[in-house]
């Protein structure tokens, strides 16, 4: 029972990084702009792609492939503030938004899904592990692909970090989401921020697409189930609260990976979403409350 | 005057069409578009009427398909009942959803709406005792009492839907356009904490929309299991929501009449579209959303509006 448990814990951690490396950026879009990402899987599905058509197509390495899914991923995030939200945004003025932002995204979820899905199919493509053998414990055995995993999402969210922390621009996305209107009177041009916020939340869920594929293969919708999770994630973690979100992904990922001791698999999706409801009833903030980047 | 009575005249002629030109495709679309039309009209009477975001309607039109297929299937239910029974176990339902929503506002209130949706979409696929799992229910029948003969049965089908769907629109118009409800839910989208400090109870209000509109939702779910005669977990997808939402906007949100109609001729479009290909009508509806959202964010009933 104890190697079980322990064996699940693994399993957990590895499905924690890749939770975390998704639901940071949808956290961090959300503090910054006040905008819940629905499209958010949709990247991550695109990165997936990313990487089966440089590795398969083209016979690219798996490094290149991975960094060629986030870079394509992030490039194509820069263009959502401009092309969508900034254009809603001015047409808005001061009133308020409503639903609209959320119908908005909800939008482009369903037209990236649909486009994918006309573009590609709807089989589920493999994708080769990026590294070949693993480690051998005693009591299981864990592939490389999935040390992979946690080695790149540490890199990932390490850099995420300090970017925020030390740099110029990532002080500014801070800033930012402290206060728009302060942040602006000090110079700080708002549409770059937004820009590059939602171009590098969309940068991190398309490596994190790129790392999942040999997983869970390569598939339209791949990410919608994931972005529920991450909804509860953030929710958990605080909406808008980067660390909160860090730690909410280990939680429920090792939860749910424990779970298949005590619940019929087919339940495990089940606990995000009750995590998610009794949560904002219990407590709406959240464990580490709103808004700290 | 002149011009309500010649609304009220084409919109008579619109709907007396699939019976007069009785092509069976033309019915079944007809019938299929008056389904969502009411799904619409209840998910904007919680959503743009009173401004209470759900992401999760499917939830509700799915467990009023399942409570008719299964009233049908296991006890031998008239539809009639059975329809009668689906809103009020919605009703129900979307009372319990409510009372705790009743804290959450915007974003949350649709995060948790979602959630609803998706544990309603694992209790139909993994509860297969009641709900016959992954392969959905069939065989229970269509609505008591039609004709055998298939074109009439359908023909009657239609005059059963449409006239159940129009009078849940007239319910629904009377009770924002005609009572003091209306105003209160208005006064709620607008800003919540100034219609409370006006005295407007509106913890009872948000109950009495989120009651309706899942009512009503159910009874489109209804509408929908016996006419199809077939319900099957996806009847729940999320996908089913954003769908939903998608004919709103497209319609012209808070208007009640204009998902209505935007249902119907986006229905129309979409089957249309299929002969092109069933994965194009919905990146049509993805787009659909994007667009109107962004540009036309008061939908069809807006543009007639400006005039």
């Amino acid at each position: 029972m104890g190697e079980e448990i322990l064996e699940f814990l693994i399993v957990g951690f590895v499905l924690g990084g890749i939770y975390a490396l998704f639901a940071v950026g949808l956290t961090l879009i959300f503090g910054v702009l006040d905008i819940v990402n629905v499209a958010h899987g949709e990247f991550l599905a695109i990165g997936g792609y990313t990487i089966y058509i440089a590795m398969i197509v083209f016979g690219l390495p798996a490094a290149l492939g991975l960094v060629l899914a986030m870079a394509t991923v992030f490039a194509l995030g820069l263009v959502v503030y401009p092309l969508l939200i900034a254009p809603l945004q001015k047409r808005l003025g001061r009133r308020a938004p409503g639903p609209l932002f959320l119908v908005l995204t909800l939008g482009l979820s369903a037209l990236l899904q649909n486009s994918l899905l006309a573009a590609a199919g709807g089989e589920y493509l493999k994708v080769p592990p990026a590294i070949t053998g693993g480690l051998d414990l005693s009591f299981t055995y864990v592939s490389g692909q999935r040390l992979l995993i946690l080695a790149v999402s540490s890199i990932g969210l390490g850099a995420l970090f300090f970017f925020l922390r030390f740099h110029r621009q990532g002080m500014a996305i801070r800033a930012v989401a402290q206060n728009p209107a302060a942040a602006q009177s000090v110079g700080i041009p708002l549409g770059r921020i937004f820009t590059l916020t939602i171009g590098l939340s969309c940068g991190l869920a398309g490596l994190a697409g790129g790392l999942i594929a040999p997983l869970f293969s390569v598939y339209p919708a791949v990410g919608f189930t994931l972005t529920i999770k991450a909804f509860a994630i953030t929710i958990l973690g605080g909406m808008g609260n980067v660390f909160g979100a860090l730690i909410a992904s280990f939680i429920i990922a090792t939860v749910e990976a424990l779970s298949v001791l005590v619940i019929p698999s087919e339940w495990q999706n089940a606990i995000a979403f009750a995590t998610m409801i009794l949560v904002l009833l219990v407590r709406p903030s959240g464990l580490f409350g709103k808004k700290q980047l | 005057m002149t011009r309500l009575m010649a609304v009220a005249t084409l919109c008579a002629a619109a709907l007396a069409t699939p019976l007069v030109w009785s092509h069976p495709f033309a019915l079944h679309i007809a019938t299929q578009a008056l389904i969502w039309a009411l799904f619409a009209a209840s998910w904007d009477l919680l959503s743009g009427y009173t401004g209470q975001v759900s992401f999760g309607h499917a939830g509700f039109f799915s467990i009023g398909a399942y409570t008719a297929a299964i009233s049908a299937k296991l006890y031998g239910i008239s539809s009639w009942i059975g329809m009668g029974a689906a809103f009020l176990l919605c009703a129900t339902v979307g009372l319990g959803v409510g009372f705790p929503a009743l804290r959450l506002r915007g974003h949350y209130l649709a995060l948790v709406t979602l959630g609803f949706g998706e544990i309603v979409l694992l209790i139909a696929q993994n509860w297969g005792g009641l709900t016959g799992g992954p392969f959905g229910m069939h065989d229970y029948g269509t609505f008591t009492g039609l004709p055998r003969d298939l074109l009439a049965q359908r023909q009657a089908a239609y005059v059963v839907v449409s006239a159940i769907a129009l009078a849940g629109l007239a319910v629904l118009l009377y009770v924002t356009r005609r009572t003091s409800v209306g105003p209160a839910f208005r006064a709620i989208r607008e800003d919540q904490i100034l219609a409370a400090s006006l005295g407007i109870d509106t913890t009872f209000y948000k109950l009495v929309a989120f009651t309706l509109s899942a009512g009503f939702a159910g009874l489109a779910g209804a509408l929908y299991a016996y006419y199809i005669q077939l319900v099957s977990p996806t009847v729940g997808a999320a996908t089913q929501s954003a769908l939903v939402i998608g004919m709103a906007v497209f319609g012209g949100i808070g208007t009640i009449w204009g998902p209505f109609l935007g249902a119907i001729l986006l229905f129309s479009v979409i089957e249309g579209l299929r002969f092109i290909g069933v994965v194009y009508n919905l990146i049509a509806v993805g787009a659909v959303m994007v667009v109107f959202v962004i540009f036309v964010p008061r939908g069809l009933a807006g543009i007639r509006l400006r005039r």
